[in-house]
């Protein structure tokens, strides 16, 4: 009997190590964590040292660009960016030997998120339970701001084995190009950089997943002599498509492009970009586009919808943050009728949970119809704007909110105009500007056959008083505007 | 006993690789994966794509002529001008504005000549497509001969997005390579990555 219980007792530890050690199978209170190791062939970023839990992480130096006006021949600086996964807690620490300088401050943004972080002999250290995109500010600094991105645990790994998957384990990798095909799904490991471009044209049912990267870096700006756009994922005429997970890093040119796809889903992708042209989310004529838990720190328009041929519609924005180094964060134009099409539309767009980090150019919400669109039923909900530091060109474009109806040199259409009806901001907070007073903003319609009609402002918070008239927005409007209401 | 103990130990290992439970001093009790990275000198290609080069076609490995050497050309598209088409890199390229388009290399000197071969990049995402190419030869420059007359060739991803123009063999100090079509909906000119004289 004696014999019998030791037998129970040891049998019962051995399934209890086992189910406390299997991933998915972890006891309530406990952390669960991934790591990534980095490619053998790089070298961690000597500007940071971070670790989780005590467990080291691998952090790359990424490009970025405190350039706030356009150059054609900028040169991008670089920033750090780590990433793991986790459930559970995760206490973060982060060393800056590459600051250049002692950290005797530092700020974990978003800062709505309350987190505040312990300074102690240039140790910074905080601790996280959510998921999400945390970006480390220094000093007061936006110099070397540091990008962690907490993902949420796997699931729904693909299969190696499917013949329609192919699956890039960890490593360095390059190739010219990956075209995917229809029902395909190309898997980036976690701690895989692809130096390549993914393809997507013509084809439904198509997956691209996984925690790794893709690394422009090989290639030079794509305005340079030579070079040309090696666009990271390109979507073209496609359906049924879902990016989800993966970090898009030192492109040449923009980042995710959607043109004149239908039904597709972006969940948790990381762009950041320090490079000409390095806009972010950029859908061309789509419909049913939503994009979810994303970030992207762009030098260009971060997340920007355009028609080039043919109308959008159905396209959501939701929990995204934005790190503006150039142009607006969150644009419908210039182009709205670039393919000369009949009866053009920008429509049922809605941009909810969006938080602005910074914004150091142009306007933060921006329509600017420069062809003959009828944009319309346009909803932005819930934004806020941490750092509304924009700069404008040359004293011009350095407005909150631009609602425009003119030509620009991105027209296509210059004989006829368009309209824009139906926009409602429904919770704007902006909390700090760049001379600490009310950011102005714009409304200017053409004719008054082409005009702005029906725009409702509610919720508005800035610099923690509540704004409830036009004037106290520092809102103008011409004569072709009609119905402009704050409440 | 011993031998129960054997191998419940034995079992503990096996699952030990699942992840590894570990709290070090005032963190959390944390279950760890670490997602080890593989042994590599540099970048490789990933092996879920092999390489298609084997299917390529072939290309005389005998001195391309044209290497290097002056090239000129009429309009071009963009930036995409021609001394793209002989710097020895496929992912530049050169683009014409339009049909016909000439582009003609010096070669710098007499040298026997028998192939052209025509390189676009060889990635799949440059779709399969037909251009309409003529081949001339000149001994000053100014007064060329057909070597080649205007032929359609088909360009494909799985043959290396190359053609290979073969002629009787003649003495040249100047090639003309002369496009008159291009199937592809992209494009409303001559493409070409490289174009080689051997």
């Amino acid at each position: 009997m004696k014999r019998k219980r030791i037998i129970f007792s040891l049998v019962f530890m051995l399934i209890w190590t086992a189910c406390a050690c299997a991933p998915g199978l972890a006891a309530e209170g406990q952390t669960r964590l991934t790591v990534y190791e980095g490619p053998k062939t790089m070298a961690s970023s000597p500007t940071a040292s971070v670790s989780v839990n005590g467990y080291d992480l691998f952090v790359y130096d990424v490009m970025v660009n405190h350039e706030h006006i356009w150059n054609a021949n900028t040169q991008p600086v670089t920033t750090p960016m780590t990433y793991f996964d986790f459930e559970g807690k995760a206490n973060v620490k982060i060393q800056m030997p590459g600051l250049g300088k002692a950290v005797e401050s530092a700020q974990v943004l978003p800062a709505a998120w309350g987190i505040v972080p312990q300074v102690e002999q240039g140790m910074v250290s905080f601790s996280i339970t959510e998921p999400g995109q945390y970006t480390v500010v220094f000093n007061g600094s936006v110099n070397k701001a540091l990008h962690i991105f907490a993902n949420p645990l796997e699931t729904d790994v693909p299969d190696p084995d499917d013949p329609d998957v192919f699956y890039i384990g960890p490593g360095e990798w390059v190739m010219d190009a990956i075209a995917l095909q229809d029902n395909q799904t190309l898997y980036l490991s976690g701690g895989a950089v692809l130096h390549s471009i993914i393809s997507v044209a013509n084809a439904s049912n198509v997956r691209i997943c996984g925690r790794g990267m893709i690394d422009g870096s090989d290639y030079p700006a794509w305005n340079q002599p030579g070079s040309y756009a090696r666009v990271p994922i390109d979507l073209n005429h496609s359906k049924n498509v879902t990016v989800e997970g993966i970090s898009l890093v030192n492109s040449n040119c923009w980042n995710l492009n959607s043109y004149s796809c239908k039904n597709v889903t972006i969940d948790n992708v990381k762009i950041i970009s320090g490079r000409q042209n390095g806009d972010g989310f950029t859908f061309q004529s789509c419909t049913d586009h939503t994009v979810t838990n994303s970030f992207a720190r762009t030098w260009d328009d971060s997340l920007v919808l355009k028609n080039y041929s043919g109308s959008t519609k159905g396209i959501t924005f939701k929990n995204i943050q934005v790190w503006t180094d150039l142009a607006q964060s969150m644009e419908i134009g210039y182009e709205t009728d670039k393919g000369l099409t009949l009866d053009p539309e920008i429509s049922d767009v809605l941009f909810e949970d969006i938080t602005v980090l910074y914004n150091f150019h142009k306007p933060v919400i921006s329509i600017h119809n420069s062809d003959d669109a009828f944009v319309h039923d346009i909803v932005y909900r819930n934004i806020t704007v941490e750092n509304a530091m924009m700069q404008g060109d040359n004293g011009f474009n350095k407005e909150l909110i631009e609602m425009t109806l003119q030509n620009s040199s991105w027209s296509t259409v210059r004989d006829e105009f368009g309209s824009i009806d139906g926009v409602l901001i429904d919770g704007l907070t902006v909390v700090n500007t760049v001379n600490g007073k009310v950011p102005a903003s714009r409304l200017s319609g053409q004719s008054e056959e082409n005009r702005i009609t029906n725009v409702t402002l509610r919720n508005v918070n800035i610099l923690g008083k509540p704004i409830t008239t036009l004037k106290e927005m520092k809102l103008s409007i011409d004569d072709y505007c009609e119905n402009i209401v704050i409440e | 006993m011993n031998r129960i103990c054997c191998l419940i130990c034995a079992l503990m290992l096996l699952a030990a690789p699942l992840g590894a439970l570990g709290e070090s001093a005032g963190e959390p009790e944390t279950i760890v994966t670490i997602v080890r990275t593989p042994e590599q000198a540099q970048a490789e290609r990933p092996p879920c794509f092999p390489d298609p080069a084997d299917d390529y076609i072939p290309l005389p490995e005998t001195e391309n002529f044209a290497l290097g050497k002056p090239v000129h050309s009429g309009a071009h598209t963009d930036v995409y001008v021609d001394k793209n088409v002989n710097d020895g890199k496929t992912d530049t390229y050169w683009e014409s504005k339009g049909f016909p388009a000439e582009i003609t290399f010096d070669l710098q000197g007499a040298f026997t000549v028998s192939t052209v071969a025509v390189c676009l990049n060889p990635s799949s995402i440059w779709e399969p497509r037909i251009q309409e190419i003529a081949v001339e030869i000149s001994q000053d420059g100014e007064n060329f001969i057909q070597v080649s007359p205007a032929g359609k060739y088909q360009f494909d991803a799985a043959t290396g997005n190359r053609v290979r123009i073969d002629f009787e063999a003649v003495q040249a100090c100047f090639v003309k390579v002369i496009f008159t079509l291009n199937s592809s909906s992209r494009t409303g000119g001559a493409q070409a990555a490289e174009i080689c004289v051997y």
